[in-house]
Order: C-alpha cells, then structure tokens, then sequence
C-alpha cells in the first residue's frame, strides 16, 4: 500500500515540476523579449492618435523627433521693473549698448538698469518608461461620446473608484488622448481591474463599453537647462518710486522710442509698479 | 542518536529488506523534487512581480529644437511659487517616422471623406505619358510615438551647492554657509534657510530676495571661508522639472493616403509624377477633393515624418 502512494506522491511530483519548469521558461523567454523592446513596441494598449503628413521629409536617418508646441514661460517681474518690446530687435540690441540709462523728465532725471533676457528652458531631456503599479489607462470610448473633460473624468472616477465594480480609492486622474489614466492608492486594484480588461460604464447618454489596461508611464531622469533669448525684449530694472503707473508707463515709453537715447518703436511696453508683482508671459512665435 | 546510525548502516546493508529501501529513497527523492519544486515555484514568482514592474529603459533621450519666443501679456502671478520660479511649459510629441519606398507616394487630401474614400476605392488609373498605370491607394502604417508635457521650475532665490569640503560637523557646516552666502560683499545675500546634506557634500540655499540668486550665478563658484582658509564650492541653478499627461499612442493617418505601383517609373522626374498625381486626385470624377500635399518616392526611398493633427485636445 505505501509503495503504490509512494510512487504516486513521486510522479505528481514530477508532473508538477515539468510543468513549472515550462511556466518559467515561459517567462525567461517573456523577460529577454521584454527588455530588448523599445518603447514603441511594447505590447501596452496605445489609444489611436490621428497623424498627417505634412510634407517634412528629410533623407538620412537624422532629423529631430519631436515636435514641441505650446511653449508658454512666466517670467516674474519685481515692483519698480518694466519689460520693454521693440519691433525691431536690433533697436533691442542698441538700447541694451548702455547699462544704465537716465530719463529726463522735466527737471529730473531717473535713473535706471536696462538688461537682456534670458529664460531657462529644458533643451535635452532623458525618460524613463515603466509600467505603473498603480495606474491603469482606460481606453475604447465610443466615437462621438459628447461629455466635456471634467464630466468624462468625474464619471470615470465615480464608477472607478467603488469597490463593488471592483475599483478602489482614486488618487490621481489625467486625460489623454483616445483615454483616461486613474491612479489608485493600491496595486491591487490597478492589478486586478487589469486583469478583467472590460467594463461597462455610465457615460452619461449611454452605458458604454470601456477597455482597462496596464499604464506604461514616463519619468524625467534627466533634464538640462539651456537659456533661450528674447530678442525684442528689454528688462528695466530698479525704477525708482516716484511716479505714478500711468504717468511711468507714458514716461518710459517716450524715452525709449526716442532715436537719439538709441530706443524705436515700441511694440509693447508693461510696467510693475514699486511693491507689486508681475509675471511676464512668453509664448512661442509660431507652431 | 549513535543508535539511530546503527539502525540507518543496518538499512544500507544489501541484505536488507528491498521494500524499505525504496521506500528511503523514495523519501529522498520526493524531499529532493520537493525542494526544487518550491524553488521553481520562488523564481516563478519573482520573475512574475518583476515582469509585472518590468522598466523599460529609456530609449528617450533627445534635444528639445529651440523655438522662438515673444512677449505676450503681463499677468498677475497667482501664488508665492509663480513669483518664486521662472516657470517653462510645452508639449512634446514625436513625429512618427515612415519610409517612404521607391515607387510609392503619399497624398495628403484636405478632407478626411475624400481620402477614406480614396482608399475604398482601391485601385486607381493614372494617366501618365498616354500611359494608364495602375495605382494602388491604402491606408498608411504608422508605428506608436509618445506625447507629454513638459514643466519645469527655475527658482529665482534658490540655488544649489556642491563640492562642499568634509572636515566640520553638520551644524557647524551650516553655519559656515549661511554666512558665507550672506556676505553682499561676495555677491550673496540674506538667507531664509540652508539645506545641508554632509554624506553628498550638497546643500540648497533659499535666499529672502529674488535676484541674489542669479548674481550668484553668474560665476560657476562661490567662495566657502572656514576659519582662516577659503574654499570654492560650485554653484548651479535649482529646478525642477516633470512630465504630465505621458502616453504612449498609436498613429493612424486620416487624411494622408499611400499610394503604390509607380516602381515603373523610375526614370520619371519626381516634381512631374508629383504634379500629374495632384491632378488626377483633384478631381471628383476620379473620386478625390482638394490635395494639400504630395510627396513622390522614384530614384532613393525618404524618411516622412507624420505630426499630430492641430486641432487635438489636450
């Protein structure tokens, strides 16, 4: 009796081991495959961008692979300052010849700083890819679904986040293109919300069929700063406190278009009264 | 337990009961499987978690192309950290590439209906030369690119610090740089506060006014005195800088069509297959609408770059 069990107990055994052997070749062959992959063939959900054709064309493997739009910079502005624009940045270029220039207004002079402009802006950056424990993309909205942003995002969040349809406590949410990213507070659910890959969800006019998948996110590893120039612009620095803003403002524009003290026309000219604060916007000039 | 030797040595010997032998072996044999087993079952599961975080490392690192930037409006800044940090925001998108082989073109229509349409047509004639040649129109297979947005903060009255000389207790060191970073004499100024981390040789030193900051770097160093001797340390800006709205998305061309079969016409010049393509898919009768560009591929292949369409949220 206890040879036959014996026996039995060795070859389930052996059973057993062929078939976990097999399950992690499995994933050794999964793990090589996985880290020869670039990024763009990972096997993650992309939701569908629509893309044109331009007519950029360039021959040789060399050209620049992004595209980079919607540049905005806030530069702040200290009380007693102004930002002078020119039209013409050469006239830019002359004023900034003199370091400091006097303004004469009727029997007094001001005196103040003129400097060029320069913002710090991210020229070279290194990220990094890894799929998120905690975050899942949610993807495959209906065409023509009307909800505006926030609604999309909340309705998201509501069904998400009860434990009943099996979500959990939502921390993080973010819209993107063709999808949504929810960020839980545990793995778990991300894992398991995964795993089931299809709900059905109120989206308002319909309850619609949506796909759970894993999230592939990008980290900032490395950023360097290069500065940017602004060559129409024209800082004035440590005006001093004796003027009203209107009567400021018509002062320095006066001074500063007048050929003789090196100034032309002025396209723009803001002033930051002594003891307030500025942010002075930059934008990009095309694209 | 000498016994228990005893009675194991009485097992061993050959004449010793068959049956028992087996069955010590056996034993053995199902503790070995055992063992291995529960170690494949370990290494399963450490590759399935690890699998599971699986980094990917990144194949992005690229230079941000410079752009042009002009002044727009003055605002009022909404916060502390809006006046505190010289802020940058913009979104990047990668322009997916796609060779475009000998014999192929691409035909961008002004509206999508035409270019569907264009394709659901399938085989096109071309008049070229008194010659019909057949032209082939699908949809054009894009590969996945990324988009994300970048924003960066370049504080105004911090800075960092490193190279710091070992030699002083933590406390100590502090001090050494609040003053030395306080004396206007060498460019700095009043300090709200230092951070100091003795183990990297680092620190972050907040100054109250905006303006100490970038004097103080304009020069790569600052002088560093403890007791009589003076020391440089290097100064650099501080920032921060992460990535929002990071996905991965996979393109696919609504207005730009591919089109094939002109390999024939190799010794063809490119500008004048470009010109006669444009026409026939101009007009209506031949099922096509407005063009807005046409790229012809005949002598070398070309690497065209697809961009996001203008009007696309986020």
């Amino acid at each position: 009796m206890s040879v036959m069990y014996g026996d039995a107990t060795v070859g389930a055994l052996q059973e057993e081991q062929a078939s976990l052997k097999s399950r992690l070749q499995e994933l050794q062959r999964r793990w090589r495959e996985l880290r020869a992959l670039p990024y763009d063939q990972v096997p993650f959900q992309a939701p569908a961008v629509p893309l044109v054709f331009r007519g950029h064309t360039q021959q040789g493997q060399e050209a620049p692979k992004w595209l980079v739009s919607k540049v905005r910079i806030g530069y702040p502005l200290s009380g007693g300052s102004a930002l002078v624009t020119f039209d013409d940045p050469k006239v830019a270029q002359r004023v900034l010849q003199q370091k400091e220039h006097e303004i004469h207004i009727e029997e007094c002079r001001l005196r103040v700083q003129v400097r060029a402009l320069e913002l710090p802006v991210v020229t070279t950056i290194q990220v990094s890819t890894q799929v998120s424990r905690r975050s899942v993309l949610v993807s495959g909205f209906p065409a023509g679904l009307r909800l505006g942003e926030e609604e999309l995002l909340d309705k998201l969040e509501i069904f998400f986040g009860k434990t009943r349809n099996g979500g959990g406590d939502v921390e993080s949410r973010e819209l993107l293109r063709g999808g949504v990213v929810l960020g839980f507070t545990k793995d778990a659910v991300a894992q398991y919300l995964c795993r089931v890959g299809q709900f059905t969800v109120p989206l308002g006019e319909c309850k619609c069929p949506v796909r759970v998948s894993p999230y592939l996110s990008g980290e900032i590893q490395k950023a360097e700063i290069a500065f940017w120039p602004v060559p129409q612009s024209v800082l004035v620095l440590n005006i001093p406190d004796v003027l009203d803003g209107p009567e400021l403002q018509d002062i320095l524009e006066i001074h500063f278009q007048k050929p003789s003290r090196g100034g032309g026309e002025v396209e723009a000219l803001r002033v930051v009264p002594p003891g307030q604060r500025g942010l002075a916007v930059f934008t990009a000039t095309s694209g | 337990m000498a016994a228990d030797e005893d009675n194991k040595k009485v097992l061993k010997e050959p004449w010793s009961d068959e049956g028992f032998m087996k069955d010590e072996q056996r034993e053995r044999l199902i503790d070995e499987i055992a063992k291995e087993n529960i170690q494949l079952k370990e290494e399963i599961q450490r590759l399935e978690a690890e699998l599971q975080e699986a980094t990917i490392n990144s194949q992005i690192k690229e230079n941000i192309p410079e752009t042009k930037v002009k002044f727009t409006s003055l605002e009022n800044p909404e916060n502390d950290s809006q006046f505190l940090n010289i802020s940058c925001s913009f979104q990047v998108s990668s322009q997916v590439p796609y060779e475009l082989q000998k014999g192929q073109a691409l035909i961008t229509f002004e509206k999508e209906e035409v270019a569907q349409n264009i394709i659901r047509m399938g085989k096109h004639y071309v008049k070229i030369k008194d010659v019909d040649v057949e032209v082939l129109a699908k949809p054009v297979p894009l590969n996945s690119g990324v988009r994300f947005q970048v924003h960066e903060e370049y504080s105004t009255v911090k800075i960092n610090v490193t190279d710091i000389p070992d030699g002083l207790p933590e406390d100590q060191m502090r001090d050494k740089l609040e003053l030395s970073f306080s004396k206007s004499i060498n460019g700095g100024g009043e300090v709200r506060c230092v951070q100091y981390d003795k183990q990297s040789r680092s620190a972050v030193i907040t100054f109250v006014e905006t303006g100490v900051a970038d004097k103080i770097l304009k020069k790569k160093d600052y002088p560093l005195y403890i007791n009589q001797n003076c020391y440089r340390v290097t100064v650099s800006p501080y920032t921060e800088t992460h990535l929002k709205n990071f996905q991965v998305f996979s393109g696919i061309s609504e207005r730009t069509v591919l089109l094939t079969g002109m390999e024939d016409l190799q010794m063809m010049d490119e500008e004048l297959l470009q010109d006669l393509v444009n026409i026939h898919f101009q007009r209506k009768a031949n099922g096509g609408g407005e063009v807005e560009v046409v790229k012809c591929s005949l002598g070398q292949p070309y690497m065209t770059y697809f961009e996001e369409e203008r009007n696309g949220m986020v």
